[in-house]
């Protein structure tokens, strides 16, 4: 399986996506959410994002509302990883199309424990 | 938690969130950014004269800022507990600034969530400290991470008050303009 990490942090990046390798996922990253459209309108399939919220160019939820404006990527699986931990924030990116919250700090169990949930392991990680 | 607005109805941190929560926010992002073992101790120490400071704004009923800082060599030591194996050989200032933002992000971001929202979450910056615009609207806590001094202060943006003049200090109290 394949994921797009999406933040403005290089040390986040490389946070989220060794957990995501550990998991059996290959990764590629983005700066922010115009480089992450970029990256999509150039042919990458994924099958999951992670993105952060505060951004420059494009946030996390400009993203979202992209990805959902375009059929062609309606089986992208989008999680919001981010600090932004306001239930009104929470229900904003959900409501927009995000499909899951997580919130910083994290540990690789609790992102783990997320992707189980939306059925995002690959094989080699749920046994 | 009583909310006790100034004379203006601003609120003020200490009345928003205590010492323990930002301890607590903090000691959690330590233990999930920078490592397991990593454990933020609760004693004060002499910051080095060359720090580096890293704060997200936080903009919202309450208007401040969430400033975490350190001397200049111990972010370097944050970034490369953050980076582990990733972390370059020679660590640049992007390096630092990024890893040491970051961190900033996240407690700022836990901390905006323990505030009367909602709130907007600016992008982390990395220099000189903000200053200190009003001592009553700071709430201030001192740790010790791998035994170096480090500081998380979460300072209102706004300067305080003029003290109130009651009657007696008023300058035309003798009636001098009339």
């Amino acid at each position: 399986m394949r994921a797009l990490v999406i933040d403005d942090s290089r040390a986040m990046r490389r946070i989220v996506s060794s957990a995501l390798e550990g998991f059996g996922y290959e990764t590629r990253q983005a700066g922010h959410g115009r480089e992450a459209l970029d990256v999509l309108q150039e042919g990458y399939a994924p099958d999951l994002c992670t993105i952060d919220w505060n951004m420059p160019v494009m946030d996390g939820l400009q993203f979202v509302s992209a990805v959902r404006a375009n059929p062609a990527w309606r089986a992208l699986t989008l999680m919001m990883v981010t600090s932004e931990s306001e239930q009104g924030q929470i229900v904003r990116a959900l409501a927009a199309g995000a499909h899951e919250y997580v919130i910083k700090p994290f540990t690789a169990d609790a992102l783990r424990d997320k992707l189980a949930l939306l059925g995002m392991l690959p094989e080699e990680a749920v046994l | 938690m009583t909310l006790a607005p100034d004379v203006a109805g601003r609120l003020a941190i200490p009345s928003l969130i205590d010492e323990a929560t930002v301890e607590a926010i903090a000691g959690e992002a330590w233990i999930a950014l920078v490592g397991e073992d990593e454990v933020l101790v609760p004693l004060p120490g002499d910051l080095p004269e060359d720090t580096l400071s890293a704060w997200v704004d936080v903009v919202g009923p309450w208007t401040g800022s969430v400033v975490l800082t350190t001397g200049r060599q111990t972010a370097a030591e944050l970034t490369r507990a953050l980076l582990a194996e990733a972390a370059p050989e020679l660590l640049d200032h992007e390096d630092v600034a990024d890893a040491f933002g970051e961190i900033a992000n996240v407690v700022g971001g836990n901390v905006k969530a323990a505030l009367p929202g909602p709130s907007t979450l600016g992008l982390p910056e990395v220099g000189p400290a903000p200053a200190v615009r009003n001592p009553e609207d700071v709430c201030r806590i001192e740790v010790l991470w791998r035994g170096q001094p480090l500081v998380v202060s979460v300072q209102g943006a706004l300067p305080s008050l003029p003290v109130p003049h009651d009657q007696h200090q008023h300058p035309h109290q003798n009636g001098a303009s009339q």
